[in-house]
């Protein structure tokens, strides 16, 4: 088991890494919780946790659609983030076409004054006993780096744990073990960010931003466990102890 | 695969992926699960009594995670121990998902409603026996698409990860998109249509949901009606393209023939985001210049 | 929560989980040799490991956790399915019992981190995590043994791991331990409806695991059988609760008139 471990160190700084890109994921993503869904909030009307966690799938899916043909690092990291920004982008644009023809609001921050993207002023147009709603633009430039982010920690753990196994990269028992070891690791570094920011956050302009080292700290202590309990597990399954 | 072929595949699955936001969304609409539920919960704690189906099954994307994986878990069974043909296999593994949903549900507005006991919020019987049959034929064919999808991915476009994993991620994924986007059309609309069209829920109109509705009293079987006509087909666009644009750029320029076709997908998908964002600023300048502001400016009068 | 809605006390409860989780799955793990039909004793251990997880969610998600109660239960699976393969792949008997020991010391990790470095400041939350990633471990391991008909890696990684079933054991067992609290939401939830759900729960995720199960057609058939008497006794048992409970249950009507809802 010790030799494992001493074998695979680098991959186990791999796994702490994306393990901590999950947890500051999570807070580029602008979610408005419940109340952005009745319009009462800036954001993306879902729970911090499922929608990072999405996002975050649906990255590590398209990383294991390419790391089975191609086992080139930055190209498997960057179909992870690719995956995750398409995902994000494609429910963030018809959540924006229901807010305005649907709904009948204008996407606005209450937040800030004004957009620090386009400039826009925010204040006059939030509508009476809201706090905004729908997704201005830096919300989703914010979601798309919070994406981005979360699909390449998600890929980067995925690659790293391929690589620990000596069995081929094709075999399917390994990929199954791994994507398992990778799902329920990226649900435990979504889940403590998610406690730090207790709720709804818009993004990288929202002030509970700046309570972000206080996640990262805590998923990379929480990573390095789980990083040297799945090294084992995984390295295990090829040639045994 | 050949190119076309894997093409073909993508359009199955895409047009499958569609049919699956939609339902997805329909049945949480008939059930108002997730974000808009909360209003529902809270109406009897403001006196508001309501006629609706309080479903609260722990948000849509670990329900439908769960639906889905029941269903794919079923399939399997079927395919591998009973050697059953995948085209049956599927069918009664939704079937069987369904079944299990429609436990999870009606125990969910059962519990809901007797915690809440000293709002005086009575359990109607006829609302689960009418609303229970509609939720679970919704899952069937949320369970049944999502599986198509996941088994199409899987046997036909070899995707590495295992079938019923793979159907759990995407209903983890098709839960967050249809909590992201239809429910806004039940939570901000449909639930609060009383209130004049083009604002937010004002916080002091809090719990304050429609529950008369245009004859007799409002329930989830009149709100699936109103967001079929938009939430809910929006919401299958929306899956629909997560799940078309993510496997499309990766059949276009397909990694396994080099790194340059790898990257170039890469691009492609970035190019796509950006179109998507700059979409999205568009409207919201449309909307501002069509809808103006809510207030005046109070500064700039002051100062002129 | 008043204390008169908790009949059972916390480490009561402890104590079902642990004692009844490990026996079932100790029991399933030497008897399963002899006769694959006793695969059966693991899924009774795993449900009682899940009304264990549901009574710790309850405890904790009163507090007010921020996330909505699904998070915990998603957490718990989380630690429970890398400590359950880690333990597994040490081998051996004492196989359960490092993973039981694992998930508890991630689990105190994480609570640890929770209160001390984010801050969350819930007194119970270390005994929380740590209790709720146990229970986790015990869930999968017990349901594992059923699918797989016996605890040896090779094995639970080709029929419960490759296969995917780990995935239906994750989120059937997380629903178990999470849905029962998050359906009886309220302020008028009492702690015996609430387990009875997770009974109920359980017992649908055992005729899961025993549909699933490579070990024969005859443990497929106790198992399932078993599991369908355990929810079918789970839901009376709820029902006759949410009648005991609820202030009214009509068969239809109006909404109440201005005097009733004096």
């Amino acid at each position: 088991m010790i030799e494992l471990i001493t074998a695979n160190l680098i991959w186990i700084l791999a796994i702490v890494i994306g393990g901590t890109l999950i947890s500051q994921s999570v807070h580029f993503i602008p979610v408005g919780g419940a109340p952005a869904a009745m319009s009462q909030a800036t954001g993306i009307g879902t729970g911090t946790v499922m929608l990072a966690a999405g996002a975050g799938i649906a990255g590590i899916i398209a990383a294991g659609t390419v790391m089975a043909v191609n086992q080139n690092l930055p190209l498997v990291i960057a179909a992870g983030a690719v995956g995750s920004m398409v995902m994000l982008a494609a429910t963030m644009i018809v959540a924006t076409w229901i807010y305005v023809y649907g709904v009948g609001v204008i996407p606005v921050s209450a937040k800030v004054k004004y957009d620090p993207i386009t400039k826009y002023r925010q204040d006059l147009y939030v509508s009476q006993g809201t706090e905004g709603h729908g997704i201005p633009t830096v919300c989703f430039v914010s979601a798309t780096i919070g994406a981005a982010l979360g699909g390449l920690g998600g890929a980067l753990v995925y690659y790293a744990l391929m690589k620990v196994s000596t069995l081929p990269v094709t075999d399917l028992n390994l990929s199954a073990v791994v994507s398992t070891f990778t799902i329920g690791f990226f649900f435990i570094n979504s889940v403590i960010p998610s406690y730090n920011i207790g709720g709804t956050i818009e993004g990288f302009h929202d002030p509970k931003f700046k309570k972000w080292p206080k996640a990262a700290l805590a998923s990379f202590i929480a990573s390095i466990f789980c990083a040297i309990v799945a090294v084992v597990a995984v390295g295990s399954l090829g040639g045994g102890l | 695969m050949e190119p076309l072929i894997s093409m073909g595949v993508l359009a199955l699955i895409g047009a499958a992926a569609t049919i699956a936001g939609a339902s997805e969304d329909l049945e949480s609409d008939v059930g108002s699960q997730s974000n808009a539920n909360s209003q529902i919960q809270l109406a009897p704690q403001m006196g508001y009594i309501h006629r609706y189906y309080n479903k609260a099954i722990a948000g849509e994307p670990v329900s439908n995670g769960m639906m889905c994986t029941i269903g794919a878990t079923g399939t399997l069974v079927l395919i591998k121990h009973f050697g059953m043909s995948p085209l049956f296999a599927l069918v009664i593994g939704a079937l069987i998902a369904a079944m299990v949903h429609g436990s999870y549900s009606v125990t969910a507005i059962m519990g809901r409603e007797a915690s809440q006991k000293r709002f005086k919020q009575p359990i109607y019987l006829d609302l689960i026996r009418s609303h229970t049959p509609v939720i679970m034929a919704f899952a069937f064919l949320t369970t049944f698409t999502v599986e198509i999808v996941s088994y199409l991915m899987v046997y036909a476009l070899a995707h590495p990860f295992p079938f019923v994993l793979l159907s759990f991620l995407l209903g983890v994924v098709v839960g967050s998109v249809g909590s992201a986007t239809g429910d806004v059309h039940l939570g901000s609309e449909r639930q609060f249509q009383q209130t004049e069209f083009g604002s937010g829920l004002n916080a002091s109109n809090s719990g304050n949901i429609v529950r008369k509705g245009e004859s007799g009293l409002r329930n989830g079987i009149d709100n699936l009606w109103f967001c079929s006509k938009f939430g809910g087909p929006m919401t299958g666009v929306a899956f629909g393209m997560v799940v078309f644009l993510g496997i499309w750029i990766l059949i276009v320029f397909d990694p396994a023939r080099g790194l340059k076709e790898g990257w170039l997908s890469n691009i492609l998908g970035f190019l796509i985001v950006v179109v998507l964002g700059i979409w999205n600023w568009h409207i919201e300048k449309e909307a501002r210049e069509k809808f103006g502001p809510y207030k005046e400016d109070k500064t700039e009068e002051v100062s002129a | 929560m008043s204390d008169a809605k908790n009949k059972y006390p916390p480490n009561t409860m402890l104590a079902l989980g642990v004692v009844g989780g490990l026996v079932g799955i100790y029991l399933a793990y030497f008897l399963a040799p002899i006769n694959h039909v006793f695969v059966f004793f693991g899924a009774l251990g795993a449900i009682c490991a899940s009304v264990w997880g549901a009574d710790v969610v309850r405890r904790v998600a009163s507090y007010g956790l921020g996330t909505g109660v699904p998070s915990i239960g998603m957490l718990a699976l989380g630690m429970g399915v890398i400590a359950t393969l880690f333990g597994l792949s040490i081998g051996g008997v004492a196989g359960p019992i490092i993973a039981f020991i694992t998930a508890c010391v991630i689990g105190a990790i994480i609570g640890i981190l929770a209160n001390k470095i984010i801050g969350m400041g819930i007194p119970i939350m270390e005994r929380a995590t740590t209790e709720i990633a146990g229970a986790g471990t015990l869930l999968i391991l017990g349901f594992s043994i059923v699918i797989a008909g016996s605890l040896d890696y090779v094995l639970v990684v080709k029929d419960v791991i490759a296969t995917g079933f780990i995935m239906m054991i994750y989120i059937a067992g997380g629903m178990a331990m999470l849905h029962p609290f998050n359906s009886n939401l309220g302020p008028d939830e009492m702690q015996d409806r609430s387990l009875s759900l997770a009974i109920e729960k359980a017992g649908i995720a055992m005729v899961l695991s025993g549909f699933a199960s490579v070990a024969g057609l005859g443990a497929i058939a106790v198992t399932m059988l078993i599991g369908i008497f355990i929810w079918y006794k789970g839901f009376n048992k709820y029902y006759s609760f949410v009648k005991r409970d609820a202030y009214k249950v009509l068969d239809t009507g109006m909404l109440p008139t201005e005097e009733e809802m004096q």
